[in-house]
């Protein structure tokens, strides 16, 4: 190599200085931003424009625009100059992704819609406005809502961040001809009747009493939460510090979860690959008895299957399986609060602009139009005085059902917990499928294992 | 002659903006507790040390389990996916740089599986490997090879449906890679061993090998690290909370960091796989001797 007076090593010396000198300014500008909300007290705000990020809702994408288009419509009508747009997000990884970036950023849409579940998570990001009084008075007052849904809202009364904007009420949706084939008059009010009539509607073959997800990611927590709560069990103490996966009520839960396929055989080992999406597709062939924990959402495939008009929601068994009645401290959950909820970014430029929009959505006749349009249930109580279709028929059950939801524990470790249930599930479900069978002992050490990823985040 | 290194000066400055700098963030946020808590203050998110590291490579740690099940899956899954890929991509180039009829034709259709979006491959193969309703037992079930009803997406064949998967859709890589390196090969060699008598093995054993060998070595590097870094595959095969046997480093990452928002954890677990994803980068510059001078 020939002699240079300008070396490699002076060339990177002088290049690395160079780019620390661009680079650093503007990271610990970055860094140092800062961001303190405006009040949020009503009144009449200055034109502005409004973006919101939704769920996109896939069973219903052209009715979602239709409804969107309403609600833009009033909102532009009673807020002259302003204008609303929305962007949406088709998973939940989207949806936390986003949550994340403009957490971190401080920088974001001015509405958030959340899945119930998630509520927590956002409101532990510290990012979102605390309603007030007078933020509730301006768009209708809490009571103008179904109060279970508020239980998620926040984690407490005074510290509520989302505002319901519809529901997902989970009830048990069962197939009218294979209960009457089977000689079944009523649906099951206990686990142990439930197992009754899974097996009477079972063949063994191509016919079953009941079908599951066990491999879907979320899935298993929504059943196993609902076991553990009628045990007077829990998942996680009180605190949200202390994770109660491998508990008495959880290992029992779970057992019998599993037992379904493994023992009672009221569900096929196939069922072992399934997600959520799977189950209601089995749920459609005509050949599953029942579905448990269920939402509306499974209808539109319903409706244009061979189970069109054989289907009924009715409450699900509340009484754990072996009794008669609910053991101390067991509560008569069959479902927990869902459903979606608009919150107001802490660092939106249009705050008031945001809680007029609110306000045009939880209006009964928009409400209505959500049930309408996308089969999604009411949150404001006043929508079903002036609608009363919006509880009649097969959605009677789901209103029934919304009003008894309980709520899960407001704490934003819950995410952490749904996977971790997740995993023991999807292992214990593999033993099944391959080999028809489970050992309890495998079953113990799946949770113990879960039990200490989970305490290892808390 | 004075070598102008000022005229990196552009590619340096976006290397250390888009590739150094998020590094040295991530190494960073490794040692902190950042999660759903902290992540509105995230310049306050307190420092926890080693933590997320002895929680996961200590093997009594309360994350060893799902850190070193996660190493060995995505071991398994990146060096069995190249080592089946690597025969079938220089079969698939020797045979198409001899004369052929439709040559040209066949040239671009190999690589069809290798322009398809991750996430179709994914769909795809999970399709393919339903149990019942797939097309995988329903072959193997006419055949008489299998049952109808066997696992491919839980338990132990959920390694290999994903490994099959993979191979399908990255083959054409190395493919790629020989083709490239056998027509920089002259002919006359051929001819001369040829002449001299030697068979077409032996010409392949003596001359072919080793005159494409330094082009395959990085395209084996290259090839194990993409399929170490492979997530788009596993999560659309198998979601989120996947089989032991397929939960892979990348998708345990995204896991910890994007859905349990254990930022810090996943940070600490993305330092260990650049680890060990720099072991294949080594050997193969240490074997090239690259930056040698004569």
């Amino acid at each position: 190599m020939s002699q240079s007076t300008f070396t490699r090593r002076r060339f990177l010396q002088v290049a690395g200085a160079g780019a620390a000198a661009v680079t650093i300014p503007e990271w610990l500008a970055a860094c140092a931003q800062s961001g303190s909300g405006p009040s949020t007290s009503g009144g009449t705000p200055k034109p502005g424009n409004l973006t919101a990020f939704i769920g996109k809702d896939t069973a219903h994408p052209q009715a979602q625009a239709q409804l969107m288009a309403m609600i833009k419509a009033q909102f532009e009508k009673e807020n002259p100059g302003s204008t609303f747009s929305y962007d949406t997000y088709a998973s939940a990884s989207e949806e936390t992704t986003k949550l994340e970036t403009s957490a971190a950023a401080q920088d974001g849409p001015d509405i958030f819609e959340f899945g119930s579940t998630l509520v927590p998570t956002a409101y532990a990001t510290k990012a979102f406005e605390v309603f007030t009084d007078d933020m509730w008075n301006h768009i209708g007052g809490r009571k103008i809502f179904f109060q279970p849904q508020l239980t998620m809202s926040g984690p407490s009364p005074d510290k509520l961040i989302a505002v319901p904007v519809s529901g997902n009420p989970f009830a048990m949706v069962y197939n009218k001809t294979l209960f009457s084939a089977a000689g079944i008059k009523q649906p099951p009010k206990t686990w142990s009747e439930f197992v009754d009539a899974a097996k009477a509607m079972t063949n063994g073959t191509d016919q079953w009493g009941v079908s599951m997800a066990p491999a879907d990611g979320f899935d298993p927590w929504h059943k196993i939460w609902l076991f553990v709560t009628q045990m007077g069990g829990q998942l996680m103490d009180s605190t949200g510090k202390k994770a109660l996966l491998d508990s008495k009520e959880s290992v029992e839960a779970c057992a019998f979860w599993l037992d379904w396929m493994a023992k009672y055989k009221i569900a096929s080992r196939q069922f072992a690959t399934f997600k959520g999406a799977d189950e209601v597709r089995a749920f459609a062939t005509g050949k599953i008895g029942m579905d448990v924990m269920t939402g509306p959402g499974g209808t539109v495939t319903w409706d244009n299957s061979p189970v069109a008009g054989q289907y009924e929601f009715t409450l699900g068994p509340t009484v754990p399986y072996g009794m008669s009645s609910l053991p101390p401290g067991g509560k008569p959950a069959q479902g927990f609060v869902s459903g979606q909820y608009w919150t107001i970014f802490k660092y939106s430029k249009n705050p008031e602009l945001a809680l007029n929009l609110i306000k045009v959505v939880v209006s009964p006749d928009i409400q209505y139009q959500y049930f309408k349009l996308r089969a999604q249930q009411p949150v404001v109580l006043e929508t079903f005085t002036k609608y009363p279709d919006a509880k009649a028929g097969p959605w009677a059950a789901l209103y029934e059902a919304e009003l008894k939801a309980y709520p899960t524990p407001f704490f934003g470790s819950w995410g952490p917990l749904e996977v971790e249930i997740g995993k023991a599930i999807n292992r214990m479900a593999a033993q099944i499928g391959i080999t028809g069978s489970y050992s309890m002992d495998d079953l113990k050490s799946a949770l113990t294992q879960v039990n200490q990823e989970l305490q290892a985040t808390l | 002659m004075r070598v102008p290194y000022w005229l990196m000066a552009p590619s340096l400055v976006l290397l250390a903006v888009i590739v150094f700098l998020p590094m040295l963030f991530a190494f960073y946020i490794s040692f902190t507790g950042l999660n759903e808590n902290t992540i509105g203050d995230w310049v306050h998110a307190p420092f926890v040390g080693l933590k997320h590291y002895v929680d996961g490579l200590s093997p009594k740690g309360p994350l060893a389990y799902s850190f070193y099940t996660s190493i060995k899956a995505s071991v398994v899954f990146s060096v069995a996916t190249t080592l089946l890929i690597l025969p079938l991509g220089v079969g698939a180039a020797l045979l198409l740089n001899s004369r052929l009829r439709g040559r040209g034709f066949f040239r671009a259709v190999v690589l069809l599986p290798y322009i398809l979006p991750a996430f179709v491959n994914g769909i795809l193969w999970r399709l393919v490997f339903m149990n019942g309703s797939g097309v995988a037992d329903q072959l193997l079930a006419a055949t008489h090879l299998g049952s109808r009803e066997t696992f491919w997406l839980i338990g132990p064949r959920s390694l290999w449906a994903l490994i099959l998967a993979d191979v399908w859709a990255s083959w054409p890589f190395i493919y790629l890679m020989a083709l490239a390196a056998l027509q920089t090969i002259p002919g006359d060699i051929y001819d001369a061993a040829t002449i001299d008598g030697a068979s077409a093995i032996r010409a392949f054993r003596h001359m072919t090998l080793p005159l494409i060998a330094p082009t395959m070595g990085l395209a084996i590097a290259l090839s194990t690290i993409n399929h170490f870094n492979n997530f788009a595959l596993p999560y659309v095969m198998f979601g989120p909370t996947p089989p032991d046997e397929v939960n892979v480093l990348p998708l345990n990452i995204y896991v910890n960091s994007f859905i349990t928002f254990n930022f810090g954890l996943g940070a600490a677990m993305s330092v260990v796989a650049l680890v060990i994803m720099l072991t294949p980068a080594v050997l193969y510059l240490r074997a090239a001797r690259v930056g040698d001078t004569d």
